[in-house]
């Protein structure tokens, strides 16, 4: 069930930056995790042709309950995981036939993504700026703006390891972008972390969007999508289910009341 | 530029830390000093019957005596008839180990001291014999003790027999041991280690080619793991002959230096094969707990290899085309002089388009969804 349609051709007017078309995922069950979910089947369609698009300087959200296939969707946008089949536009580059020019114009930043602990913020600052081709002097300008803005100039030669959950976020944050790409993918930006860091992630994020850049998250809890997103999109078992502005996609009811409406119409109950 | 950047990388991580050096100095070192005490202690421990045939007299003889009495061994000179006939019946009897050696002064040795000509001392033994080497040993610490000027002519025989084989037999397969450790502790907490911490994942998101990543990986451990097989090589070089109870000249002499040029070149090229295995291993492993169960397999099949290679003679030319077994035949033939340039060269060659391989099949690794995101 797709409520609302916002899907337009690609880059007709240069106000769309990611489209997805028909993604779909599926993985293989292990025998462990077939008697973790009591299943018998041996494939699991974690992303079921998804469609949607984001549009340039807004923030998207895909919003949805656990497994329902979100981080499957940002890993395939982010070039990590190829889709079975369909495929997405990342700023016009197709994420299947061409993923290093994706990787060009995309950060990406989850939970799974760690920084070396032995190494200090410049350091990793400048060693992921080469790997992204930016140049030395460009590089040295965006550390100096990024590092000022955060406030990481004062730890940037301490190592990774020794800084606090919410300054290793923000080094996370600033290195995730230090090629200024156009895109910036987050999985779930604020899980885990204490109501300080979150609220540093959230600015952050306010402020990517402030400068410019598109930013799409993936989350699940309604708050952050109402404070930070433009337009969201609801997946649950790895279908699109609802996607479009906030305003559309609430229809006068709150996010929270949307989703379990929603919810409660694909999936009949809500344990 | 992106290569260069990954190779920097892992450079820096391991000259800054001092731990990570120290892990791979050590073992050399660890070595030199356990072989040369293994060695000291054993011959503290041995006991000798020393059976001489004299020729010529001299007082020296007293102070060799005395000398031996001190060690607690035990000495017979046996006087040596003039002639030939007497001298190769001596001579045979010193390679047959029925005596230890050919003790020769020159004419009235003591009353020609420090006039010309300068009055000699020959000695003829065995070197492949444990004793021979004691009692030359001897001797030379108890003419030390003269102020006169004399000669002293040692004339070991079979020394370069006695070498070689020694050398041959336990250094391919010591070199085998220590260049895998080397390789295993480096490469196992750099690629298994980073992809179990997500850190290496953090790398895959950037535009920089598997390939080079891998490359990146396995280029720059190469040159540290070199680094720790050369501090352990050097540890079993210099403690080899406190261990064989020979000089340091014998030993070198020995193999020779185009030898020593052979055999580094063999080991250049074995090192980035093993470390290009480990890091495939690696790769394929979720952890570096889950990586070192299997390299520790890996590195009991290479043992048993490279000690098969050690016992079995004859294997053919075939062997050059198989990793481990021809860097353990190639070491093993320069270090008996029967491997010739172009065998050492091949195995060069082979060793490294191996590696070349691995760092292909790395690169296909990195670009496996299941593999670096399976659960």
């Amino acid at each position: 069930m797709q409520e609302t349609d916002m899907q337009q051709p690609f880059f007709n007017g240069g106000d769309e930056i990611v489209r997805a078309e028909g993604l779909r995922k599926t993985f293989t069950l292990s025998k462990k995790q077939r008697q973790l979910e009591r299943t018998s089947i041996t494939r699991k369609v974690a992303v079921d042709g998804l469609s949607f698009t984001a549009q340039r300087g807004e923030i998207y959200g895909l919003l949805g309950p656990n497994g329902a296939g979100k981080t499957t969707t940002l890993r395939m946008l982010s070039t990590l995981i190829k889709p079975d089949a369909g495929d997405a536009f990342v700023c016009g580059y197709s994420v299947c036939k061409q993923p290093h020019k994706v990787r060009d114009h995309i950060g990406f930043m989850t939970s799974e993504l760690k920084l070396e602990g032995f190494f200090t913020p410049s350091y990793l600052f400048d060693f992921f700026g080469q790997m992204h081709g930016v140049e030395r002097e460009t590089l040295a300008r965006r550390k100096r703006e990024l590092f000022s803005r955060f406030g990481i100039d004062r730890f940037a030669e301490v190592k990774v390891k020794d800084l606090s959950t919410g300054m290793l976020q923000k080094v996370s944050l600033v290195i995730s972008i230090v090629h200024d790409p156009d895109v910036v993918i987050f999985d779930e930006p604020t899980n885990g972390l204490d109501v300080l860091t979150a609220k540093v992630v959230t600015d952050f994020l306010l402020e990517l969007k402030s400068m410019g850049k598109s930013i799409l998250l993936s989350t699940h809890i309604f708050s952050l999508v109402e404070k930070l997103c433009d337009r969201v999109g609801i997946i649950i078992d790895g279908r699109m289910v609802a996607d479009g502005t906030l305003d559309v996609v609430c229809g006068g009811m709150s996010l929270e009341e949307r989703f379990f409406t929603v919810y409660h119409a694909v999936k009949g109950e809500i344990v | 530029m992106k290569l260069l950047a990954l190779i920097k990388k892992e450079f820096r991580r391991f000259f800054g830390d001092p731990k990570l050096i120290i892990a791979m100095l050590l073992p050399g070192i660890l070595i030199y000093v356990i072989y040369s005490l293994i060695g000291t202690a054993t011959a503290e421990s041995k006991h000798y019957d020393f059976k001489v045939y004299l020729q010529g007299t001299s007082q020296a003889t007293e102070l060799v005596e005395a000398s031996v009495e001190q060690s607690g061994w035990t000495l017979e000179f046996i006087a040596l008839e003039a002639g030939e006939e007497a001298q190769q019946a001596a001579l045979a009897a010193v390679k047959e180990g029925k005596a230890t050696a050919i003790l020769s002064f020159s004419e009235n040795f003591d009353g020609a001291l420090g006039n010309e000509p300068l009055p000699a001392v020959r000695l003829e033994y065995d070197a492949g014999s444990e004793e021979g080497g004691a009692f030359a040993a001897l001797l030379s610490a108890v003419l030390q003790t003269y102020e006169q000027n004399f000669t002293f002519t040692p004339l070991p025989f079979g020394e370069d027999e006695a070498v070689k084989n020694v050398m041959a037999g336990l250094l391919p397969f010591l070199i085998v041991v220590f260049v895998f450790s080397a390789c295993m502790s480096v490469t196992l907490e750099s690629v298994a280690g980073e992809k179990e911490r997500g850190t290496l994942a953090t790398i895959l998101v950037t535009s920089a080619r598997r390939s080079h990543i891998a490359l990146g990986k396995v280029l720059p451990l190469s040159c540290v793991s070199l680094i720790g097989a050369a501090s352990s090589f050097l540890g079993v070089m210099l403690s080899m002959p406190r261990l064989m109870g020979i000089s340091m000249g014998a030993a070198v002499a020995g193999v020779g230096a185009v030898g020593y040029v052979l055999i580094f070149l063999l080991i250049v090229s074995f090192v980035p094969l093993i470390v290009g295995a480990i890091a495939v291993i690696s790769t394929l492993s979720r952890s570096v707990k889950e990586a070192s169960g299997y390299t520790g397999a890996a590195m009991i099949v290479m043992m048993l290899l490279s000690l098969a290679a050690t016992f079995v003679s004859g294997l053919g030319g075939w062997v050059v085309a198989v990793p481990i077994l021809n860097a353990v035949t190639g070491i093993q033939g320069v270090l008996s002089g029967s491997t010739v340039l172009w065998q050492c060269l091949v195995s060069v060659a082979v060793n490294l388009a191996y590696t070349a391989l691995l760092v292909l099949l790395m690169a296909r690794l990195l670009s496996s969804e299941r593999v670096m995101f399976g659960k």
